[in-house]
């Protein structure tokens, strides 16, 4: 039982990489960003390429694989979604389906359509109350709390950070004063991107590389962000953890109801969120 | 100063403005009274760039501004009030002048000392939240922050709406200080009282037209035919 | 002249011109089958009915979902298995998967209906997902899963599929039908008021409609048409399996509703009839196309919004205005 609870622990952890930069775009552009599934693998085949020219230094190539993948959401924010979200919220999503299917396409073309399993960095576990951890998904759940930590500094105490925070609650407020807000949602989708990237390498390990492997996870981060609200930086992280444990605890029971599970979840919250309306 | 000429605006295929024009001169404080849903509002927002008309001219001081972004003309030095009241409300009050302050480039303690003038009392919750605050106080803290930077023209949607009697004083104290300081300014407002006190000229609007310029001091202190356009 | 008189002729020519819309698409499809074989211009019929459910709530009524496929595949797995432990009967079995159909965008209905764009689109992928859990796994002794299940259909009277020119009617005329349905529904006072929802809901709510029932009855009748496309592939492909409900395959319909032209019928099934031909010709010669699909859709996005149905509106504006030009030229000479 108390391997389930970690491994929750280790999936909410991973959960709120990939779930932030999900929340933050969606508070900002109010759209949902397929093509996030997309940064996410590339982000681990990157790493794939990069581990044997840094001589298989983890820490270094996770840093590269992060490096390369910016320019592709710079990119992708720039000449796409910058363009139709201001106007029309369906076509910048399609627009982010589409470029989805061409980024996957894509990785399957230049990496090929087989599963590449990547082995634990790390290799080590420790002992805590008699039970075997490794210290690989020890360290995930401790990055994923130094990182929402920094978040919340970042949020809190950093002029780009407070212009968010300020745009995701009145986005005409802070044009009205003179600050071109699409410039600070193309930074924090950045961000956002290279926090799902991190996700994505630290991931990887525990399950394999493939194509799709953006896929299955980002219907689960939605219900994370959906459970942990728009844009609420707090909100996502708790909520990547409780549906994390969900899960874990689901899966080991019934495997496959897992994701249905999460789901179940999260329309629970919408339906009692409404009738508090 | 401001030439507004021949505006058409509404939202999708309903337009609620039809062939607005009027003029603004430096210095000028005028205002724009009518009933609800005259389109006051939506007047306020096409000049300050958050809506684009379909038809019309806006040019400020010889340039043509008609479609440039709201960023950009509050580069210029508008500064739009909107009528919600609306805060960075999890921001604190000293966020939200940071945050003007950021974007005039003004110093930070320059710009505090800018909305302390108008409301010293402020000091007291500058570490608050500013969603905390009252609809006075934040009332008076879009003030303070749109005098940050270099403003030159004001427009201001109902800055008394809501608020008793007492802060609607407070707020004509700001309002007359600003006037004194030569501001320009073009504030939507259906107090009379406050509108009869401080007007250069008036604008009677009506179901999404100008329908009257009233100059003459005689006629805006008659509080009483203004009710009229109410 | 009588107000009356005036309105019942200003239905009739309604009428009249929905009877001559369906003689053409009549034709059309005939017209297709030289060109395709018959039983590729069925499928293409069948996937047309989606798309139309799919453009009733998104081109009308401007919902964009990214799960309509659930509502397909209720539709062939409650055909499916009515025929296989109730009855063989074709029409009965249709009638329960549109009926099942029905139900589940009732129940779903009233959760999603209140959402707004984002939060829409994903919530009923998520119900989607759901769906092809179900059907993939849950319920994998009654659905066999991922091995797929013949349905037990038998022929009754002249209705027999494996037939192609009886199937190719039976699915024409299920597809006059619903062409005939969605353009009163769309032309009558309901119709209105979806299209209004779509370009400024509250001003709905303020003139004194319960917006929500509207939506939801939109959406119910989505699924509903959604679902007997889908009881038409059970009955006329005979076996069927979780690629009917499968959440991937969503972009498909979206792709063709878009590319026809949203909001107009017969964008639907120009676009349902490209899709598939494109679908068809590229699956042969290319075996990874799903980036075409991509990049098609960016260029539709930024480029061809209206899909093809708007190329030609513009064009034929153009050619008119060309012509009207023309014409006054003529007069100033002469």
């Amino acid at each position: 039982m108390i391997q389930t609870l970690l491994y929750g622990l280790t999936i909410g952890a991973i959960l709120y990489f990939f779930a932030i930069g999900l929340s933050i775009t969606f508070g900002t552009m109010q759209i949902i960003n397929f093509a996030h599934a997309m940064v996410y693998a590339l982000g681990v085949y990157f790493l794939i390429t990069f581990m044997p020219l840094v001589k298989g230094i983890f820490p270094l190539a996770t840093l590269c694989a992060i490096v390369a993948v910016i320019p592709v959401a710079y990119i992708m924010e720039r000449f796409v979604i910058r363009r139709l979200y201001g106007e029309s919220l369906d076509y910048a999503m399609i627009a982010t389906y589409a470029l989805l299917l061409i980024g996957t396409d894509l990785i399957k073309a230049v990496w090929g359509n087989t599963p590449q399993p990547i082995s634990d960095p790390i290799g080590l576990s420790f002992q805590l109350l008699g039970i075997d951890i490794p210290v690989y998904r020890a360290l995930i759940v401790v990055m994923a709390v130094v990182v929402f930590v920094a978040l919340k500094l970042f949020f809190t105490k950093s002029i780009v950070g407070k212009i968010v925070v300020a745009a995701l609650e009145d986005t005409e407020g802070v044009r009205c004063l003179g600050l071109n807000v699409d410039k600070y949602f193309s930074m924090v989708f950045i961000l956002g991107s290279a926090l799902a990237v991190l996700g994505g390498i630290l991931y990887a390990p525990i399950a394999t590389a493939e194509p799709y492997m953006g896929h299955d996870i980002l219907l689960i981060a939605f219900a994370v962000v959906i459970v942990g609200g728009m844009g609420n930086l707090t909100g996502t992280f708790v909520s990547a953890f409780l549906l994390g444990m969900v899960l874990a605890i689901t899966g080991r029971y019934w495997s496959q109801a897992a994701d249905t599970m999460v789901f179940a979840v999260m329309a629970a919250v919408l339906i009692f969120r409404r009738s508090d309306k | 100063m401001l030439n507004v000429d021949g505006i058409n605006a509404g939202y999708g295929r309903a337009m609620v403005l039809h062939d607005v024009s009027l003029k603004l001169k430096e210095g000028e404080t005028v205002f724009i009274v009518g009933r609800n849903g005259a389109g006051k509002t939506t007047l306020l927002r096409t000049i300050c760039g958050l809506m684009k008309p379909v038809q019309g001219t806006i040019d400020y001081r010889d340039e043509n501004i008609l479609g440039l972004a709201p960023e950009k003309l509050a580069q210029k030095g508008f500064r739009f009030v909107a009528q919600d009241k609306k805060v960075f409300s999890d921001l604190t009050v000293r966020g939200n002048i940071e945050l003007a302050a950021y974007a005039a480039g003004e110093p930070i303690s320059k710009a505090i000392e800018k909305v302390t003038s108008i409301y010293p009392d402020i000091k007291r919750f500058m570490d608050s939240k500013a969603g905390g605050l009252s609809g006075g106080q934040r009332e008076i803290l879009l003030i303070g922050r749109a005098l940050i930077g270099d403003p030159r023209l004001f427009l201001i949607d109902e800055p008394t709406e809501g608020l008793a009697a007492i802060v609607i004083e407070d707020i004509f104290r700001i309002l007359s200080r600003l006037k004194e300081d030569n501001v320009s300014a073009l504030i939507v407002e259906q107090n009379l009282s406050v509108v009869s006190r401080l007007a250069d000229r008036i604008f009677i609007m009506k179901e999404g037209k100008i329908i009257r310029e009233i100059s003459e001091k005689s006629e805006m202190a008659d509080t009483l035919a203004l009710e009229s356009y109410l | 002249m009588n107000p009356d008189t005036s309105l019942s002729q200003i239905a009739s020519t309604k009428r009249i011109t929905i009877y001559r819309d369906m003689v053409l698409i009549a034709a059309g499809f005939f017209a297709l089958i030289p060109l395709l074989a018959i039983h590729r211009v069925t499928d293409f019929m069948i996937f047309c009915i989606f798309v139309m459910s799919f453009d009733l709530l998104y081109g009308y009524m401007g919902r964009l979902s990214f799960g309509q496929m659930l509502y397909l595949g209720t539709g062939v797995y409650v055909s499916t298995l009515f025929s296989l432990h109730f009855s063989p009967n074709p029409i009965l079995s249709l009638m329960a998967g549109v009926v099942g159909g029905a139900i589940v965008a009732g129940i779903l209905g009233l959760i999603v209906v209140g959402l707004e764009g984002a939060s829409f689109a994903l919530t009923n992928l998520a119900f989607n997902q759901v769906g092809f859990f179900l059907i993939g796994s849950a319920f994998q002794r009654v659905t066999h899963g991922e091995d797929g299940i013949s349905a037990g259909v038998e022929p009754w009277g002249f209705l027999d599929f494996a037939n192609e020119p009886a199937a190719f009617g039976f699915v024409l005329l299920c597809l006059l039908f619903t062409f005939f349905m969605l353009r009163i529904l769309t032309s009558s006072p309901f119709g209105i008021i979806i299209r209004s929802i779509k370009e400024n809901e509250s001003r709905v709510k303020f003139l004194g409609y319960n917006t929500f029932f509207y939506k939801w009855l939109t959406f119910v009748l989505a699924g509903a048409f959604a679902a007997l496309a889908g009881t038409l592939y059970t009955l006329y492909v005979g076996f069927v399996s979780p690629v009917f409900i499968h959440p991937l395959n969503n972009v498909e319909v979206i792709f063709a509703a878009l590319i026809g032209g949203a909001g107009n019928l017969f964008g639907a099934l120009i676009g349902g009839v490209l899709f598939m031909s494109m679908k068809d010709s590229l699956s042969t010669h290319i075996p990874q196309w799903e980036w075409i699909l991509g990049v098609l859709l960016l260029v539709i996005v930024f480029w061809l919004r209206g899909g093809v149905t708007g190329l030609i509106k513009s064009l034929t504006g153009y050619v008119k205005t060309k012509m009207a030009k023309g014409m006054a030229e003529e007069v100033e000479k002469g």
